[in-house]
């Protein structure tokens, strides 16, 4: 079983340049995208930007296996930004695209509505049903384009799990890298940079939860 | 070296699980181990070396630093000094199966994987030295260890060549579901008895207001 490597998808990242006020700037830098989103998410990208960089590659490939009936195991390496079906849509006509958004929008406005009761929330659905230019449905699709992409992440509790572990395994592999390798090698001051933007991210995380 | 390997509670690989059927994670347990995988590739290579390896065993295994090196030098196929991430999802799949008791299953699920790797040398035979070996890994018992040499070694090299290991793990798979099977038939028993006790105190209090006990029955 030789190592595959991985390989960025970049197919989809060069249509994504063509159209900058494209959601799919902003969340194909995390690990998945909704491709359907439209409209100008720059403040928003700005956090998710963040947040993926100091994970790593921010476009990485998926692994899909199959094993049904082989006991060998079959590894095969796809990128969900190349499925072809969700590129499809594309080929719809925008205002369409933007119909079935707004939809979107008014089911996720009510659902969050008897959820939390957010007033902003209700302002937006109120907005939605009334006819409006595509710059005030911009306004407030950063946050439905956030609780899309919420629903496709790693739920948070889990990304903290990992979060936490990782930073103990990795405390304990600096110690040996010092010891080993010494603390001015390049390797030790790389990890060291490493876990002190994990702790950072993880205190950020934590001073939100708090407030 | 032959303690039972335990994962550490509440720690992220304790919380995953394999399908009982394919010993394989689901693809919702394959992202989150692929991004946990990144969390710990701190060079970005999309490796990692001996000691981030070393660590990460460590922390959620109760392997010592000699269980932890076989199992690095086992999966470095490649003798690259780093571990990719296919190599890290065998070592999961493994760790699960026998913190779950489905290391039978998975090895004859899968054998072929499972050979390669016992077979150190690739010379497509494995001496009973492999399995002492990697005895930690998939549980194997000394009596069954004795058995499969005996039973199976059909060519009678004192070494299994692929075939006779495979026919060793349709065996085992055999014995494992015999037992299961046998275990679900005494809860379905014990489970039957249980309730003709309880109706028949029902009816008694019904009518007298005593109980029997199970020894009457």
């Amino acid at each position: 079983m030789d190592e595959k490597p991985f390989r960025a998808s970049l197919g989809s990242r060069a249509s994504d340049m063509s159209s900058p006020e494209d959601i799919r700037n902003l969340w194909t830098r995390a690990t998945l995208s909704q491709p359907k989103l439209n409209g100008p998410w720059s403040s928003v990208g700005e956090d998710s930007d963040m947040e993926g960089s100091s994970v790593g590659s921010k476009s990485r490939p998926w692994y899909n296996q199959k094993a049904r009936g082989d006991s060998d195991g079959i590894w095969e390496e796809w990128d969900i930004r190349e499925d072809k079906d969700s590129f499809k849509q594309e080929d719809l006509d925008k205002p369409s695209l933007l119909e079935l958004e707004l939809s979107r929008a008014r089911s996720l406005g009510s659902r969050l509505e008897e959820q939390d009761g957010d007033s902003k929330e209700s302002k937006t659905d109120t907005e939605m049903s009334s006819s409006e230019s595509s710059l005030n449905i911009s306004k407030h699709t950063p946050h439905r384009a956030y609780w899309m992409e919420q629903q496709n992440r790693l739920p948070l509790p889990l990304m903290d799990l990992m979060e936490n572990e990782a930073l103990e395994i990795l405390t304990k592999a600096l110690r040996s890298y010092r010891s080993g390798i010494g603390r001015d090698h390049f390797l030790t001051k790389q990890l060291q940079r490493y876990i002190e933007g994990l702790r950072r991210r993880r205190n950020k995380r934590l001073r939100l939860l708090m407030h | 070296m032959k303690a039972m390997m335990k994962l550490k509670q509440g720690s992220f690989l304790w919380y995953l699980y394999l399908d009982k059927l394919y010993c394989l994670l689901s693809v919702r347990n394959v992202k989150a181990l692929l991004e946990y995988f990144h969390l710990l590739d701190v060079h970005r290579n999309n490796t990692l070396n001996d000691v981030l390896f070393y660590h990460f065993l460590h922390h959620v295994t109760s392997w010592n630093r000699t269980q932890i090196m076989i199992v690095f030098n086992m999966l470095d196929w490649n003798a690259m000094g780093e571990i990719g991430f296919d190599q890290f999802y065998m070592l999961v799949c493994i760790l699960l199966a026998q913190q779950n008791h489905l290391e039978e299953q998975f090895i004859f699920r899968h054998s072929r994987p499972v050979f390669e790797l016992l077979d150190l040398d690739g010379a497509l035979r494995i001496g009973a030295e492999n399995f002492h070996m990697y005895n930690f890994l998939f549980n194997i018992k000394k009596e069954d260890l004795r058995e499969l040499y005996h039973d199976f070694d059909i060519t009678g090299d004192r070494r299994l060549n692929y075939k006779e290991f495979k026919l060793f793990t349709i065996f085992t798979m055999d014995k494992y579901q015999e037992r299961q099977k046998a275990e679900k038939e005494k809860g379905k028993k014990d489970l039957l008895k249980k309730k003709k006790l309880h109706h028949v105190n029902v009816t008694l209090k019904q009518f007298f207001g005593t109980n029997v006990s199970e020894n009457r029955l």
